[in-house]
């Protein structure tokens, strides 16, 4: 109180001060940005205008990459094939993150059992789970097309199939939905009690109450969830990367597993087309820029946030 | 007083941001002047050139395995006890990306063991030492090694690399006990024969899966190298400067293969391959007999080749009509190079030829059960001993004139790549042979031409 000194210098003194302190704070965050985030935003930027091959100094073409990428079919396959991934797997995911939430909130007896083992799949890294899940699929040694069998359906050719890389990759990442359920479980938390009883009590049934009261009250939880896994999923690369191994070629069948981020690479580190790579790059920030835009503006006719209904 | 106490703890908290950043930076830099290497094994000398009498040490990259490092090993040890000029310091397991990643760095070994088909990218772009100058000046004998595998070293009409070692796919490998179930007293000759048999030596269960199947021309995966060579035919015309991949014998290659996909069924086939055992273990489809012949390459079936054993080895059939093709086969070597930027290019020079030499040529295939590109070495008796018998026949084959290979240049891998998509369309009978192949032609003629 006694330091409400009016004395214009010596607050501007203080703030400054503390201005100083605080970036003294914040300084080695701001310098790995500026040089392992900001630098190569911007270098990648500019190679996408050349032609890099690693080894000579660019060559500036302007726009070259750019239009050769809208005329270059596997372009379009790529984005296909990630789109396919983020269509046909982002939202059975989150549904059955949420389902799985929703079954682990009950109050059971060994309930933390049941959460630490749905949860063990997501710790195991990414590779060694698509080596697994490799074996798991194999059509005649698999375990999942031994179980089929035993109920009479002839299970496909998961892996080689052109038809049927994708559902298997969407399908192995059901396994790994254990973090969006745990974020669920919080989110679940969160809605007030009074609710459910206000709703009991009005004869609602259980169907209702879930979507009336739960889905409004975790949709901001929805939202984040929904676009993180819609970026990922626009970066989608290890696991089809494991899988295309298998079929020894990058694609995998009929360039069916060819997603964006692998052709990407096969560009930057096979043919050495640095500035094609960095073009490529370039779109997909577009493309996930537009997806994300998208769905935060329709975002406000079905997220509520807190105390609105 | 508050005043003082912030003060105070405020300077602690700023020393121990200063004293983390100072911790970053230092092992920063620590890992700077260890950069290139893992294992602390290497030591490019920073800048300084070395007075030809003090020893000199040189970084030797390969890409085998901690489990096949052996024979490279032994190559190195005796290099380095033979004599007191040159110490190699050699670290293994470094696949294309990483070599492709120091290289561009700045932090580039000396001498480097990879596959061939990165020398023509890397050669075009800068990053490779043509040894046009190192040939001439110490009088290395081009002509002696197989020619095969000293073409693939060759970008534009010079080389920039050398071959190492090269593996060879010329052989047919088949199951005996099949052969003798139906009756075939010898391996086919021709490529006819070979269809033929194939045929004979299907077995089909009572709702018309295949169990058995003679022949599966893309087992175990694509070969759009191999085959063409088989039918004569190449990828690039220097007269005219244009890809050839869809000349008459290319085309016809992919057809014998679609022939096979036509008899058996594309259903059939994809059926048939998802049951079948897994290459290279006990349930190897060849050794069970799910599959009954098999382009052999020298690695496959080393112990089950041998003459008492299950599988017999013979060489590749070859196009009734083209009996001049007998003997063909596709060459795949290892190339060594010196990177550009190579520190002690000499020194590696140096080593790189007592890697071609007779004595390391013959010491490393035994050691490693792989064919010498010298070819005196090919004839050196200590590779006929007794131990190493399956591997006689392939030191023969390996003299024939008929081996070629895929040709080395900037665009090999966006060729190689087109030529596995189209051939795939050709073989499910999407497209005609002669469309697949002309969409691979006009597809990588561009390239040709602005590359």
């Amino acid at each position: 109180m006694a330091d409400r000194n009016p004395n214009a210098a010596g607050i501007r003194r203080r703030e400054r001060k503390t201005l100083l302190v605080g970036l003294l704070f914040v300084s080695p965050w701001i310098i790995g940005f500026l040089i392992f985030q900001l630098y190569p935003i911007l270098s990648s930027f500019y190679y996408s205008m050349t032609n890099y091959n690693l080894f000579r100094s660019p060559e500036w073409v302007g726009f070259d990459n750019y239009t050769k990428l809208f005329h270059d079919d596997k372009f379009y396959l790529s984005l296909y094939n990630t789109l396919y991934m983020t269509i046909v797997g982002v939202v059975p995911h989150l549904a059955y993150a949420l389902a799985m939430a929703l079954l682990l909130n009950a109050k059971v007896k060994g309930q933390s059992i049941y959460r630490t083992i749905y949860f063990l799949p997501t710790l195991v890294p990414a590779v060694a789970g698509s080596l697994l899940w490799m074996w798991i699929l194999n059509s005649q040694y698999g375990i999942l097309n031994m179980a089929l069998e035993y109920v009479g359906i002839a299970g496909p050719n998961w892996l080689v199939s052109p038809d049927w890389t994708k559902p298997s990759l969407v399908l192995m990442g059901f396994w790994g939905t254990g973090t969006i359920t745990v974020m669920y479980l919080a989110a679940l938390q969160d809605v007030p009690k009074v609710y459910y009883e206000a709703a009991e009590i009005d004869g609602a049934s259980r169907w209702m109450s879930f979507w009336k009261i739960t889905m409004p009250a975790i949709s901001p939880m929805t939202l984040f969830q929904l676009i993180m896994m819609l970026i990922s999923s626009l970066q989608y690369f290890t696991e089809g990367m494991v899988f295309a191994e298998a079929s020894q070629s990058t694609g995998g069948p009929e360039n069916s597993l060819l997603f964006y981020s692998i052709y990407l690479y096969q560009q930057a580190f096979s043919f050495l087309n640095m500035g094609y790579a960095s073009s490529m790059a370039w779109i997909l920030f577009m493309v996930v820029m537009v997806f994300a835009l998208i769905i935060f503006k329709t975002s406000a006719k079905w997220v509520y946030y807190g105390g609105d209904k | 007083m508050s005043m003082m106490r912030k003060g105070t703890s405020n300077l602690l908290i700023a020393v121990m941001i200063i004293a983390l950043v100072l911790a970053g930076c230092s092992s920063n830099s620590g890992s700077n002047s260890g950069s290139g290497s893992q294992n602390g094994g290497t030591s490019t000398n920073g800048g300084a050139t070395e007075p030809p009498k003090k020893k000199v040490e040189i970084s030797f990259w390969h890409t085998y395995g901690e489990a096949d490092a052996d024979p490279i090993n032994k190559v190195v040890e005796n290099y380095n006890n033979s004599q007191d000029r040159i110490k190699v310091n050699i670290l293994g397991g470094q696949d294309a990306t990483k070599q492709l990643t120091a290289i561009s760095g700045g932090a580039a070994p000396d001498i480097v063991l990879t596959f061939w088909n990165n020398i023509g990218p890397w050669a075009t772009a800068g990053a490779v030492m043509d040894l046009s100058d190192q040939i001439a000046g110490s009088g290395f004998d081009i002509n002696g090694l197989v020619p095969a595998a000293a073409e693939r070293m060759q970008v534009d009409g010079k080389y920039y690399a050398m071959p190492f070692t090269m593996s060879m796919a010329s052989s047919l490998m088949y199951n005996k006990a099949a052969f003798q179930e139906a009756g075939i007293t010898s391996p086919p000759e021709t490529t006819e024969q070979l269809f033929e048999y194939a045929k004979q030596l299907t077995k089909k269960d009572a709702s018309g899966n295949i169990t058995n199947i003679g022949f599966l021309p893309d087992y175990p995966w694509i070969d759009n190298v191999f085959w063409p060579i088989i039918f004569g035919g190449s990828w690039y015309d220097d007269s005219t400067g244009t890809v050839t991949p869809n000349a008459e014998a290319n085309v016809a290659a992919i057809a014998y293969q679609r022939s096979f996909y036509e008899e058996f069924g594309n259903d059939k086939i994809e059926k048939f391959r998802s049951g079948m055992g897994q290459r290279g273990t006990a349930q190897d489809p060849l050794l069970t007999g799910q599959l009954a012949m098999y382009i052999g390459w020298e690695y496959n079936f080393k112990d089950e080749r041998a003459e008492d054993g299950p599988i017999g080895v013979a060489p590749f059939p070859y196009p009734a009509d083209k009996p001049e093709l007998k003997g063909s086969g596709m060459v795949s070597p290892r190339a060594v190079f010196i990177p550009a930027k190579a520190k002690h290019q000499d020194e590696a020079w140096e080593f790189l030829q007592y890697l071609m030499s007779v004595d390391t040529q013959v010491e490393f295939s035994i050691a490693a059960k792989v064919i010498p590109t010298v070819k005196d070495a090919l004839d050196d008796q200590r590779l006929f001993a007794e131990d190493n018998k399956t591997m006689w026949s392939f030191y023969e084959r390996a003299k024939s004139e008929n081996l070629a290979g895929f040709p080395n240049s900037a665009y090999i891998n966006e060729y190689l790549q087109s030529l596995s998509e189209e051939t795939e369309k050709a073989l499910k009978g999407t497209l005609s042979p002669q469309q697949a192949m002309d969409n691979v032609a006009a597809k990588i003629q561009p390239l040709v031409n602005s590359k």
